[in-house]
């Protein structure tokens, strides 16, 4: 059992304001430009955090994992000359959904794999988290997925009740970041209401996958699909927006940039998508993801099949994140259920057959 | 949990990406099409790849790409690579001079299972580039030739201005322990050995199956008709290895440029066997005939 205490609403803005001062902090706020739009970036104010927020477009794994980053940079002296360049500043990421919280602890995982990958695990060092409860809208549907409840790779968990929020330590970095003026002991009562909101939480989940993440494996692994996957693709545009708005999607791209003399410039990683034509292009014009709905199934596929496999756990988090940034409506919960009872169909018709 | 006060330095943290200089010491333009590079690591330490593996070859500014090892890993003070002139990079590859410097990462990957291979006979299908990593796996061979039972060398190019390797082709050729065909899909005047894809010259080659491996490396159109070619002489489908090419960008199973389903090629590949492809429906070069329509 973690220390449970409480914090009311009248320490919560002072606390994040000594954090603020203490070093460089992350949250959910309103983006300057497009005031009601809340996103994840550095708080100047603690005033400016939004810990009542709705899944943001873009997931916090950019605090650790940005769209563009500087790998090393090189100069063209002979010989060549390569330098190594990284952030070192250690920095706090606070108001993490439990979800995303989830997705931090999967890409832990995927990028600890022999041969470990180093700029992931040395950003995600630099940090202390503090997740915040939520409550669903019509897309979120980690209760599906074993991320509803997640405290991974989190320090501090907060969760609403009535004087303020419920504070779960989890970590002596967390317990390091409170002081005696934040908190208070937690009664039954504040208790309660931490369980009411997760109650609460749950009833309040309206999509749901009609299978458990073994199950649906085993009818991903059972047969191709390939109709469905082409009906999914008829009307995908491969933007690429599923991968990009996706916290557990991991994968990148590598390339260089001069700098304007020409004498020098720095390789940089940056996200990509399976979904872009190009992704599985090789040489010679061979591409061995052409067609549009392999592209789709491979989404679903590394998700709920080979990640799942190898991690024991569907690396999708049930944040919704794909399904509202689709222009097209393809809603990640729909296509699941509809290859979900389009299978069990089969087998009903199969055994009567 | 995480430790905060245990960030590595930056070289560290890089290292993953982060390229080892080597300097040019060779340079010879092979075809038109195609160099091969002589290189060496600067730090003078030996790179010991295995036949098969491919290393990461950069040149910062132009960008990264796979490239097999094509000298044998018993030619230990230098290495060699052959590379296409087919892009932005391998151009700028194509502009190297002796004494240059490149970045590079690796060795990488899996190779050929030369310790399964020994003591068994090993027919080698090679076509147009696919003879670089082959080359690689031939010498080491020629160098370990007690190891091994009878090597048969299969080799198919385009046209005769387009076969690589001239003096190491006319070197296998010359042995007596060596076994070798070569084809041209489209003969010149001064072509007088087979003519016909590399299935023509496989099909009159007589094994004994269940003493033979395959290592088989070519253009994607090459495998399936190769594969069909190995069963019909009742090889065992665990002893016919295939080397695939996808695209790379880490070249450390992380990128995802590479996967095959669940299969990552830099890590789990490039070489395989094809019984790890079998039912794999990514793998379209030699299975999935079906995957590729509407
Ligand atoms: C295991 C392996 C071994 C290889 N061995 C050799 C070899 O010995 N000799 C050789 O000449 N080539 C080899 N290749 C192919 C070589 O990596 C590509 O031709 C090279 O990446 C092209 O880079 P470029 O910058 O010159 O081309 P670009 O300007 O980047 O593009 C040209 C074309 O190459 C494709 N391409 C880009 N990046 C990659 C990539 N990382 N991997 C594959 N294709 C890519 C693009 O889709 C495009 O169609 C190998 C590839 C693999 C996977
Ligand atoms: S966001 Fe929608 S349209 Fe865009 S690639 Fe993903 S599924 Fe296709
Ligand atoms: S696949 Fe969609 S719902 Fe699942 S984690 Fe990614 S963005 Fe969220
Ligand atoms: S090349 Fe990056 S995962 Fe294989």
């Amino acid at each position: 059992m973690p220390t449970e205490l409480v914090m009311p609403h009248e320490a919560v803005e002072r606390f994040f304001g000594r954090l603020i001062d203490e070093g460089p902090v992350m949250g959910p706020r309103e983006r300057v430009s497009q005031p009601g739009f809340i996103h994840f970036d550095w708080l100047s104010d603690a005033a400016d955090l939004r810990l009542n927020y709705q899944t943001t477009t873009i997931p916090p794994k950019k605090a650790f994992f940005p769209p563009r980053e500087v790998l090393f940079e090189f100069e063209l002296t002979d010989p060549l000359k390569i330098t190594a360049v990284r952030e070192a500043e250690s920095f706090t990421l606070v108001g993490v959904h439990p979800c995303d919280l989830a997705a931090l602890r999967m890409l832990d995982d995927a990028y600890a794999r022999e041969p470990a990958e180093a700029c992931w695990p040395a950003n995600r060092a630099r940090a202390r988290v503090i997740g915040v409860d939520c409550m669903p809208d019509e897309y979120c549907f980690c209760t599906s997925t074993d991320s509803c409840y997640s405290r991974a790779a989190c320090d501090l968990f907060l969760t609403p009740i009535e004087r303020g929020y419920l504070v779960e330590v989890l970590t002596p970095a967390g317990e390091d970041m409170l002081r005696v003026s934040d908190v208070s002991e937690a009664t039954d009562e504040d208790r309660e209401q931490a369980e009411a909101f997760r109650r609460e939480k749950a009833g309040a989940m309206t999509a749901r996958l009609d299978a458990t993440p073994e199950e649906l494996a085993e009818i991903l692994e059972s047969e191709e699909h390939t109709e469905l996957w082409k009906e999914i693709a008829s009307r995908c545009y491969s933007c690429g927006s599923c991968n990009t708005t996706c916290p557990t999607c991991f994968c990148f791209d590598i390339n260089d940039e001069f700098d304007l003399g020409l004498t020098g410039g720095r390789r940089m990683r940056s996200w990509d998508s399976c979904q872009l034509a190009e992704f599985a292009l090789v040489a010679g014009g061979h591409n061995f993801r052409r067609l549009r709905w392999q592209r789709v199934r491979h989404r679903w596929y590394r998700k709920f099949v080979y990640l799942y496999r190898t991690f024991g756990r569907p690396y999708c988090t049930g944040c919704g994140r794909c399904s509202r940034a689709c222009t097209a409506d393809i809603n990640i919960v729909d296509v699941t259920n509809e290859i979900i009872n389009r299978a069990r169909e089969r087998d009903r018709q199969g055994v009567q057959g | 949990m995480i430790d905060h006060d245990a960030v590595p330095p930056a070289e560290d943290i890089t290292r993953f990406y982060q390229p080892e200089l080597a300097r040019v010491i060779g340079k010879w333009q092979m075809t038109e099409m195609m160099v091969l590079l002589r290189l060496q690591p600067a730090s003078g330490e030996r790179l010991d790849h295995a036949p098969g593996q491919f290393l990461q070859i950069s040149l910062p500014g132009y960008g990264e790409a796979p490239i097999s090892f094509c000298s044998s890993p018993t030619q230990t003070d230098s290495f060699e690579l052959c590379v296409q002139s087919v892009g932005n990079l391998s151009e700028a590859l194509h502009d190297l001079r002796p004494g240059d410097f490149v970045g590079v990462r690796g060795p990488y990957g899996h190779g050929f299972p030369v310790e399964d291979m020994r003591g068994r006979d090993v027919l080698i299908v090679a076509g147009g580039i696919g003879i670089a990593p082959l080359r690689s796996l031939i010498n080491y061979m020629a160098d370990r030739r007690r190891d091994f039972g009878r090597v048969i060398i299969v080799y198919g190019a385009r046209n005769p201005s387009e076969r690589l390797f001239v003096e190491d082709v006319e070197a296998w050729d010359a042995r007596d322990d060596f076994e070798t065909w070569f084809t041209v899909d489209e003969p010149d005047e001064t072509w007088t050995g087979m003519t016909g894809v590399v299935t023509v010259p496989l099909r009159e080659v007589e094994i004994d199956p269940a003493r033979t491996t395959a290592a088989v490396v070519g253009p994607p159109v090459m495998y399936r008709y190769v594969a069909m070619e190995l069963l019909n002489k009742q090889m065992a489908e665990d002893d016919i290895l295939f080397s695939l090419e996808r695209r790379f960008k880490c070249g450390m199973g992380k990128c995802g440029h590479c996967q095959l389903n669940d299969l990552y090629v830099c890590q789990d590949g490039p070489v395989f066997r094809y019984t790890q492809l079998i039912g794999r429906t990514e793998a379209i070069e030699v299975w999935a005939p079906d995957e590729q329509k509407g």
